[in-house]
């Protein structure tokens, strides 16, 4: 039993504060607020409310939550505690019960809450938020409503309802709390968003199209409103349209803004809770938001590698390499065969300049996590660059096996085999990647020049790469490297003055891009080509020479 | 019956006192548990230890087979189905895994069946975390480990697999959904928001690529994954089905990713496969949300000729009902067919579409259990707090369904961790009756009371010189007012469990025998016409009166 402001002990998990049967509540709630307010709370006719089993909580849990519960005897306790200042305590103690995920308690409180505030929105909005995480969604419709009964044009709670109102399979209960929360505002693109599911879920196909694309205008980064309207357009018949939103589908939520959800976000003090908030700050590309969350955590779990690895990430982010560098050695102190930890080290040193560090600490994350692709994939551009060809092939070809997704482990592979003067193998490994990877342009672009201006006379196929990069000017806008390449196969095939024309074509695009590396390469293509010469030096020197 | 999973924990009768299964009593109850006076002693336990190791909550699941060939369904024990002089039913199973030969040495997880040999004699495949296995059934009553020779040890982590002949060539190959990658060594621990040690959600890890087999017709299997288009897109699959979708005669494979869109292989009749989930409106969840899918099962719930797809997920989420348009085109309507509020509490496993009434028209069956634990179990201070209830959906037509659980029974009601679930008729009484699979705990054996009310056809689809059931054959059941019953024999769906491969379709008060049509898997169509009700017959592959495919 956990005694008040005592220590937690095996046996009776929970204690009643004040014991009533919870249909004592419902004569309450039909009272006005005014009569609320006027009487004293009636301290023996509320649900009882349960501090739970806090064994598996963390020290900062269960201390918060012990507190909050003192807090809260201490104000029934006291004669002269108002009804709002009882509410107030009721709620808090609910908002931190349900923050760490123990709803049933968190429902008495707030239930408690209601019954001594029936004029407060929030009470019923935090119960409507915590019986939909629970899928309780006829609750949540209750609570919602009388949360919008108090405040009825409260945008969150429209939209919450409305979502309700659809998981219900009734839009047509949805659309005019939407259309009113568009009244209000009518630059909000989660009603125009749930207007548009539920004109979806009618098969109203046109409706949603109007819907979903003026919500698209206003929020064009909410890839959630995608998928959608590609349905919607596939409703239509359009399937153009259709395919180009689904490849723009993505994932994330479009909700509203939320105060009250956010202020419940924050209340948790506990490891577990700033690592989630965290790694919310890093999704919104706030490093600094992000780093101050991880900090908070690792002080409250110091000994948890994940935290300083997180922290490292978030610090990287922002600029502080070494204070990365900490992290991740702490990480790896704490936890020394943390994959993770060795991989973003191996990042770090390889963008450092030092190869052999990075090679050192990618080697030993792939040798503690052996299916971490990623890694693999990092040790195997390291192998490659400091022209370790036959491990980097290793690497590339397990990465290959474990993900056959990942189009970077065919396309090392077939360049590792470019730099080990493989070339035919190379050309049948980039014809394989075309195939497999049909989106993966880097395949063709790499066939081109291999075609065009490798040495191999057995692999070079001049028409073959003309062909090649007639279907890639026919994908791809012009750039100076598809430029470039179309000089390198024009030369191979003897036609170098038209090449002389591309090559210069492509080098002034280069200027105007700023892009003085790729003008050097390219400046000595031009050069061989004025003299008559084909190219024999497909990537010039930008794999350090390797691949010639 | 083969139940997947770990190791058998001996039952004391305290812990038969503890457990929340009751046989019920009541006599109107839709099902009852008779798992404990048929034989079925069997306790699952998946050897947690405290330390959340995530493969803990995958198991187990269920296959049913009649692997003895004497025409009732068995697990592994051997089913001796005794039919008295009034037709009353006595269940009776005993436990032959010791001479079966069947020796699964893996963390098992679930398993597949199809006779891949063309003998006539029903072949297993167990998937497991590590290395699956794949038994083939010897004709007397034994298997032999035939994983090495076969090439299909499929390592990794696998869950659910199928049979299924994707090139028509008649001969059986094999599908294998693959989950995640996982090592015990390399197990990442994950913590509740109040700080609390917790099982890890699936994207901690990274997916492993599913693999297809191709059937050499000599007793081995050759990996064609990347030959056929699949390689490059995958997810971390629990549930697999396979049915023709479009209605082009090929059979496509769904697979049911945790976390990650869903795929559907449509079959390109060359070998290959294109993933079409995403266009077709079955990849995602209604607002493009890629959900913890977790079973599934395909079947034509609406009458309407296709197959459409019902698919379990996490709770908060809902189900998914994939409603076909007859080509292979999907729109989810969960919500509108009224079972998306009440399955949002609940995270589901084994599923599939039964026609638990025998009305004609295709009800559901969900068996669920949580994947994080339950703050009220952990205060009782259960071991494995993960208890939900089951779920059972009535089809009352136009595409609605109502809850019925309670009508179900108290089996259906007790909060447990169930995981597989395997469909078939398993007293021969012309209804589907269940097997559930719950983690560390003991299965139940749900015998269908209602199912039998009313009339029914049953129909064994074989072809082949030796004759085999052939997974994929679609039957038309023309009945007497005009309609048409769409069914089709299958033994995957579901969540790492096999099912019964015979068809059984409700007739409700008709007792006109009807005309069957079947589209065989090879492409052929024949029909048979007056085929009996109330029994079941063995329609035999170029036996029938052959009609034009279309």
């Amino acid at each position: 039993m956990l005694a008040i402001g005592g220590a937690p002990s095996a046996g009776c998990a929970v204690i009643a504060l004040l014991v009533c049967a919870l249909s004592c509540t419902s004569g309450r709630e039909s009272k006005t607020a005014g009569e609320a307010s006027r009487d004293a709370p009636d301290r023996h006719a509320f649900a009882p409310v349960l501090l739970p089993d806090l064994s598996r909580a963390s020290e900062s849990v269960r201390r918060q939550l012990r507190d909050a519960y003192g807090s809260l005897t201490e104000r029934i306790g006291e004669p002269g505690t108002t009804t709002s200042q009882l509410a107030q305590a009721y709620g808090h103690m609910g908002m931190l019960l349900m923050a760490a995920e123990y709803p049933d308690e968190a429902e008495a409180c707030f239930i408690d809450a209601q019954v001594l505030a029936p004029d407060d929105i929030r009470w019923p909005y935090y119960l409507g938020h915590s019986y939909k995480t629970r899928g309780e969604t006829l609750k949540s419709v209750a609570a919602f409503e009388r949360a919008l009964r108090l405040q009825p044009d409260d945008q969150a709670t429209l939209v919450w309802l409305a979502g309700a109102y659809l998981d219900q399979g009734k839009p047509e209960a949805a659309e005019p709390l939407l259309t009113r929360a568009l009244a209000r505002q009518p630059q909000s693109a989660p009603a125009l968003f749930g207007l548009g599911r539920a004109a979806l879920a009618r098969s109203a196909y046109a409706d949603a199209v109007q819907y979903l694309e003026r919500a698209l205008s206003l929020d064009p980064r909410a890839a959630a409103i995608q998928y959608p309207l590609a349905m919607a357009y596939r409703g239509l018949g359009d399937m153009d349209k259709a395919e180009a939103h689904m490849r723009l589908r993505g994932p994330g939520e479009l909700g509203p803004r939320d105060p009250l959800m956010l202020e419940l976000g924050s209340v948790l003090e506990s490891a577990v809770a700033y690592e989630v908030r965290g790694a919310k700050a890093l999704d919104e590309r706030d490093w600094a938001a992000a780093a101050a969350s991880f900090r908070k955590g690792v002080e409250l779990a110091p000994n948890e590698p994940s935290l300083h690895h997180k922290l490292g990430t978030a610090l990287f982010m922002r600029g502080d390499a070494r204070g990365a560098i900490d992290q991740f050695e702490e990480a790896l102190r704490l936890s020394p065969g943390f994959a993770k930890a060795n991989y973003s080290l191996g990042v770090l040193m390889g963008s450092n300049g030092r190869p052999d560090k990075a090679i050192e600490h990618l080697s030993a994350a792939v040798r503690d996590d052996p299916a971490y692709v990623e890694a693999r994939l990092r040790l195997a551009d390291v192998l490659r660059a400091t022209g370790r060809l036959a491990p980097a092939l290793a690497q590339y070809e397990q990465a290959a096996k474990l993900d056959p997704r990942a189009a970077d482990a065919p396309f090392g592979y077939a360049m590792t085999l470019i730099a080990l003067k493989r070339y035919q193998q190379a050309r049948d490994r980039l014809l394989e990647g075309m195939k497999g990877y049909p989106d993966q342009l880097m395949f063709a672009h790499a066939l081109v020049r291999l075609l065009a201006a490798v040495p191999d006379e057995r692999v070079r196929d001049g028409r073959a790469a003309m062909r090649l990069m007639q279907d890639l000017r026919a994908k791809e806008p012009r750039t100076p490297e598809l430029d470039d390449m179309m000089a390198m196969t024009l030369a191979e095939l003897g036609q170098c003055g038209e090449a002389v024309t591309w090559e210069r074509d492509a080098i002034g695009a280069a200027e105007r891009a700023g892009r003085t590396d790729l003008v050097r390469r390219m400046a000595g293509n031009l050069l061989r080509y004025e003299r008559g010469r084909p190219c024999r030096a497909a990537w010039g020197d930008q794999y350090g020479g390797l691949l010639q | 019956m083969l139940v997947g999973g770990c190791r058998e924990r001996a039952t004391t009768s305290d812990q038969r006192a503890t457990s929340d299964r009751q046989p019920t009593s009541d006599d109107n109850a839709w099902f009852a548990d008779t798992a404990p006076q048929s034989g079925l002693t069997f306790t699952h336990f998946n050897g947690m230890s405290g330390e959340f190791y995530y493969p803990e909550i995958m198991p187990p699941g269920v296959a049913l087979l009649d692997y003895d060939n004497d025409g009732d369904l068995d697990r592994l024990f051997r089913n001796d189905l005794v039919v008295d002089g009034r037709g009353g039913r006595t269940l009776r199973f005993t436990d032959v895994t010791g001479s079966s030969g069947i020796d699964a040495h893996g963390y098992g997880m679930g398993a597949a069946t199809g006779d891949y040999d063309n003998d006539g004699c029903v072949d297993l495949y167990v998937t497991a975390l590590g290395s699956n296995q794949l038994f083939h059934n010897n004709c007397n009553g034994t298997f032999t480990d035939v994983t090495r020779a076969s090439h299909t040890d499929s390592r990794g982590w696998s869950v659910s697999a199928a049979f299924v002949d994707y090139d028509r060539d008649g001969w059986l190959d094999l599908f294998v959904g693959h989950y995640l990658n996982y090592r015990l060594e390399g197990n990442i621990r994950c913590f509740g928001l109040a700080g609390g040690p917790d099982y890890c959600p699936p994207h901690v890890y990274t997916p492993e690529p599913s693999r297809l087999y191709r059937n050499n017709r000599d007793g081995t299997f050759t990996d064609a994954t990347a030959a056929a288009g699949l390689a490059t897109e995958f997810g971390p699959a629990l549930g697999v089905a396979t049915a023709d979708f479009n209605g082009d005669g090929w059979i496509d494979i769904y697979v049911a990713n945790d976390g990650q869109p869903n795929q559907l292989w449509t079959n390109q009749r060359d070998g290959t496969f294109k993933n079409t989930a995403l266009l077709a409106g079955a990849a995602l969840g209604a607002e493009g949300e890629a959900k913890s899918s977790m079973g599934v099962d395909a079947a034509d719930f609406d009458n309407d000729g296709d197959e459409d797809l019902f698919i379990t997920e996490l709770t908060g989420q809902g189900v998914d009902l994939y409603v076909n348009n007859g080509s292979g085109v999907f729109e989810e309507q969960s919500a509108r067919a009224g079972l998306r509020q009440p399955t949002l509490p609940f995270t589901g496993f084994g599923a599939a579409w039964l026609d638990v009434d025998n009305d004609g028209w295709l009800d559901l069956l969900t068996v669920n259990g949580a994947v994080t634990q339950n703050v009220e179990a952990s205060a009782r201070h259960e071991a494995f707090p993960l208890q939900q209830r089951k779920q059972l959906f009535r089809n009352v037509g136009g595409g609605r369904f109502e809850e019925v659980t309670v009508r179900g029974g108290a089996v259906l009601q007790a909060s447990e961790v169930s995981r597989g679930a395997a469909f078939g008729d398993i007293d021969n009484d012309g209804d589907i009756d269940v097997v559930v699979g719950n983690a560390s705990g003991p299965p139940h054996l749900l015998v269908n009371n209602i199912g039998q009310r009313a009339h029914w056809i049953g129909v064994r689809l074989v072809g082949g010189e030796t004759p085999r059931d052939m997974v994929g054959a679609r039957v038309a059941i023309a009945r007497s007012d005009g309609s048409t019953l769409w069914r089709r024999a299958r033994s995957d769906g579901s969540y790492a469990s096999a099912n019964d491969p015979r068809v059984l379709a409700g007739l409700g008060d008709s007792t006109k025998p009807p005309t069957v049509r079947v589209r065989w898997p090879g492409g052929r169509v024949e029909e048979w016409r007056a085929v009996p009700v109330d029994r079941y017959t063995t329609l035999k592959e170029g036996t029938g009166m052959g009609v034009s495919a279309r």
